[in-house]
């Protein structure tokens, strides 16, 4: 009913791996593309800029973690490291007077460098012991963010960072911050979708099912997942530099703790690894979820003048996230992606549902 | 099937209902917007200073308020993380708060841009960057209390008296957490360790501060006059079993202002005795304002907590700073009038004179240039019951502090 599959018939190799078989995914993405740009114009600026915007900027950053990852298979604890060496590299160098453009790419660069010079050393181990090396890299940059005020800014370890501009057009409006993080989120959104039916794409799947096979296959294991961790390096730089100079407006080494690295992945494990939707549920569900159980249960409270105490009030909503997370994850563990999969599935063949085998 | 479709589009419905339910208020109250860590770093203090916000409010309330307006203090959780403080801010923003506490330092420092852009009034007091105190630069910033340099530094006035006015040949230790809230004291030690001649010895402790042992045996064969801690809560803890087993006295402990009861009743209130440590705030009951609040509130089955939060030093931490606050609402209200705007607020934070609450805390004078009140602390002795002074409130080296706050500060450009 709602996918449609009469008429698609693919022809050619080309026609079938186009980016939407099904025109349904690519209605919807037009459809969802619109109420992205249309956002500014109906929602207030509180939820544009404390919810959305957050939103975009994370899922970003998540879909860079998903790429080494979900795509390639290689646990990573390291990311916020590589966000906090993008988002200072980014700092330093607007403050320094290079224009932002540039700063990003600054940014990006210089995580995709070190996330790369990592790499070389993690790369050599795999599964839980490339995990732990990742999780020396993030407190390696931890270590190095609290003891070098140079990098981190001095006075109380937090760095101003630049008014933001692109083209020469300084940007501060809610709206047009908000535009920014569409527009970088859009960009790798694409850039992930594409890299799913290119060769690449299936290199890193094929060394994430099993490196071993790869190898076999002729695809240089090692090479694919130093691409892999540059890459995810690479968005994961430029998209803390956005988060800094878009909405954090100051660089502080809390912001790039080990902790932040495991809510990344948290983010994409519940949202679905090799997922692209999914990313977005799982920062939905990762980040906002918080506040909003918060925010439901302060309201109903004052509602039906529940005497609860400030503690009860704050701890109740995170056992509540702590639940959804285990629900979700109990009821598809393959995350929330596949859940959205599912009923995409169901749809496709509805409501001749006995032709689905 | 059916029943669970109604049952989640139910669901769903009362979920939007209550995220944008309407509050609807007759009066317009003087709105302090609380956005603490109730469930995660900070929780070793922010119940109970919620819970003397709350307290402290309720008391005003009950005598009609400040210039007749009631006052609303609206708690939530942040969770110590940057993302949710900011949209705490934005949210209680859009609701009329301009006065906002986090209690948080990751919290307080990705708040300020924001604050300093809206004009609203962000109180940090024991939180955030110490040069925030320069009311020139952080003009909507008010740290009210002592700095952590302030405070480091009364604690070496301290000692001078103890070694009678001179530190010449004294070896005094310093043990930190190894992060931004243990490091920020050092540059202020070094240079009063040059000053004054007394030997520096750094213990830096790895965080979450569980680990102790390296530092101490580094201790014991340096054996240092005097140790300064600038640790937390229950690392406290770790640092006195440290010390029994190598031998170091209790007596030379002087630790920060984040020491409490709690903390005392785990190293054990004989084992503590003779420890110190720096304090803003007048430690126990017997302050006026809590016998008037366990008289009027608790007795009546008014409080906003449980009674035994109010033994805790860090209940009287919360009432110095709400009171400091309403007294600057007070003044506000005394030169302007009400309904109290940030601008007047403001202003009225910046002509608190001389006010220690009845005895809850040091002296405070905040002006437009010294947002932080003076930065007077003393050192109190835990004598094996209760907390006992050793000095006067003091505010030493003034002029030195006030030079690395301002080099610091000069760096800020909003």
């Amino acid at each position: 009913m709602f996918y449609p599959l009469a008429g698609v018939r693919h022809q050619s190799y080309l026609s079938d791996s186009k980016l939407f078989p099904v025109p349904t995914d690519r209605n919807l993405l037009i459809v969802l593309t619109i109420a992205g740009i249309g956002a500014p114009f109906l929602l207030s600026s509180l939820y544009l800029n404390s919810y959305l915007q957050p939103w975009l900027i994370w899922t970003a950053l998540a879909l860079g973690l998903n790429l080494a990852t979900g795509w390639a298979g290689q646990l990573h604890l390291g990311y916020a490291a590589t966000m906090a060496v993008g988002a200072y590299a980014a700092v330093h160098a607007a403050r320094f007077g290079i224009p932002w453009e540039f700063a990003l790419l600054i940014g990006g660069l210089a995580a995709s460098l070190i996330g790369s010079l990592f790499a070389f050393a993690a790369l050599r181990v795999k599964g839980l012991y490339l995990a732990i090396v990742t999780l020396a890299m993030q407190f390696i940059m931890d270590w190095v963010l609290n003891h070098s005020p140079v990098i981190s800014g001095g006075s109380h370890a937090s760095l101003q960072s630049p008014r933001f501009a692109l083209l020469g057009q300084e940007i501060a409006s809610g709206r047009g911050l908000y535009y920014v993080a569409l527009g970088w989120c859009a960009l790798v959104t694409v850039f992930m979708m594409n890299l799913q039916r290119t060769a690449l794409g299936r290199a890193l799947v094929a060394v994430r099912e099993k490196d071993y096979a790869a190898a076999i296959l002729g695809v240089n294991s090692f090479y694919y997942k130093l691409i892999a961790f540059s890459t995810s390096s690479f968005i994961g730089g430029i998209g803390g530099a956005l988060l800094v100079a878009t909405f954090f407006f100051l660089a502080a080494p809390e912001q790039f703790g080990v902790n932040v690295s495991i809510q990344v992945l948290a983010m994409i494990i519940v949202g679905g690894l090799g997922s692209i939707i999914g990313t977005y549920f799982g920062v939905a569900l990762i980040l906002l979820m918080p506040g909003i159980a918060n925010e439901i249960l302060a309201n109903a409270a004052a509602l039906f003048r529940l005497p609860l105490g400030n503690e009860t009030l704050a701890h109740i909503p995170t056992a509540v996230y702590g639940a959804l997370i285990v629900i979700f994850l109990l009821v598809e563990p393959l995350g929330l992606g596949k859940l959205y999969a599912n009923i995409r599935d169901y749809f496709l063949v509805w409501p001749f549902d006995q032709f689905k085998k | 099937m059916r029943f669970s479709k109604c049952s989640a589009a139910a669901a769903i419905a009362s979920i939007v209902a209550l995220t944008i339910a309407p509050q609807a208020r007759a009066e317009q109250p003087l709105k302090l917007g609380v956005c603490y860590d109730l469930s995660k770093a900070y929780t070793f203090a922010t119940p109970q200073v919620s819970q003397a916000a709350q307290d402290l409010v309720a008391l005003t309330n009950l005598k009609g308020g400040i210039g007749g307006t009631p006052i609303e203090v609206i708690v939530q959780d942040h969770g110590n993380e940057p993302q949710r403080g900011i949209e705490c801010y934005e949210k209680l923003k859009r609701e009329g708060v301009f006065i906002f506490d986090t209690l948080s330092t990751p919290v307080s420092i990705a708040m300020l841009p924001r604050v300093m852009q809206d004009k609203n009034i962000l109180i940090q007091a024991l939180v955030g960057r110490g040069d925030a105190v320069d009311g020139a630069v952080f003009g909507w910033v008010f740290p009210l209390g002592p700095t952590y340099w302030g405070q480091v530094a009364n604690d070496i006035a301290y000692l001078k008296q103890v070694h009678t006015g001179n530190l010449r040949g004294v070896k005094i230790g310093f043990v930190y957490l190894d992060y931004p809230f243990g490091q920020e004291p050092i540059p202020i030690l070094q240079t009063l360790a040059k000053v004054e001649g007394f030997e520096l010895k750094l213990y830096p402790v790895p965080l979450p501060g569980n680990d102790q042992a390296g530092s101490w045996t580094q201790v014991r064969r340096d054996q240092p006059d005097h140790i300064i801690s600038w640790l937390l809560a229950g690392a406290h803890v770790v640092a006195s079993k440290e010390m029994k087993r190598n031998g170091i006295p209790m007596d030379k402990y002087i630790s920060v202002n984040w020491l409490n009861e709690v903390d005392i009743a785990n190293i054990g209130p004989e084992a503590a005795k003779g420890l110190k440590r720096g304090t803003n705030v007048a430690g126990g009951q017997d302050v006026p304002v809590i016998q008037e609040i366990i008289a009027e509130l608790y007795r009546k089955g008014r409080g906003s907590g449980p009674e035994k939060n109010l033994k805790d030093v860090y209940y009287n931490t919360g009432l110095a700073m709400y009171s400091m606050i309403l007294q600057g609402a007070r003044q506000a209200a005394k030169l302007h009038g009400t309904p109290i705007t940030s601008a007047t607020m403001r202003e009225g934070l910046q002509n608190i004179t001389n006010y220690d609450a009845n005895g809850l805390m040091a002296p405070v004078t905040v002006t437009s240039s010294d947002h932080g009140g003076g930065g007077k602390t003393r050192v109190e002795m835990w004598d094996g019951e209760k907390w006992v002074p050793q000095t006067e409130w003091i505010a030493a080296y003034t002029d030195l502090i006030w030079e690395v706050v301002r080099k610091s500060s000069s760096e800020y450009h909003n």
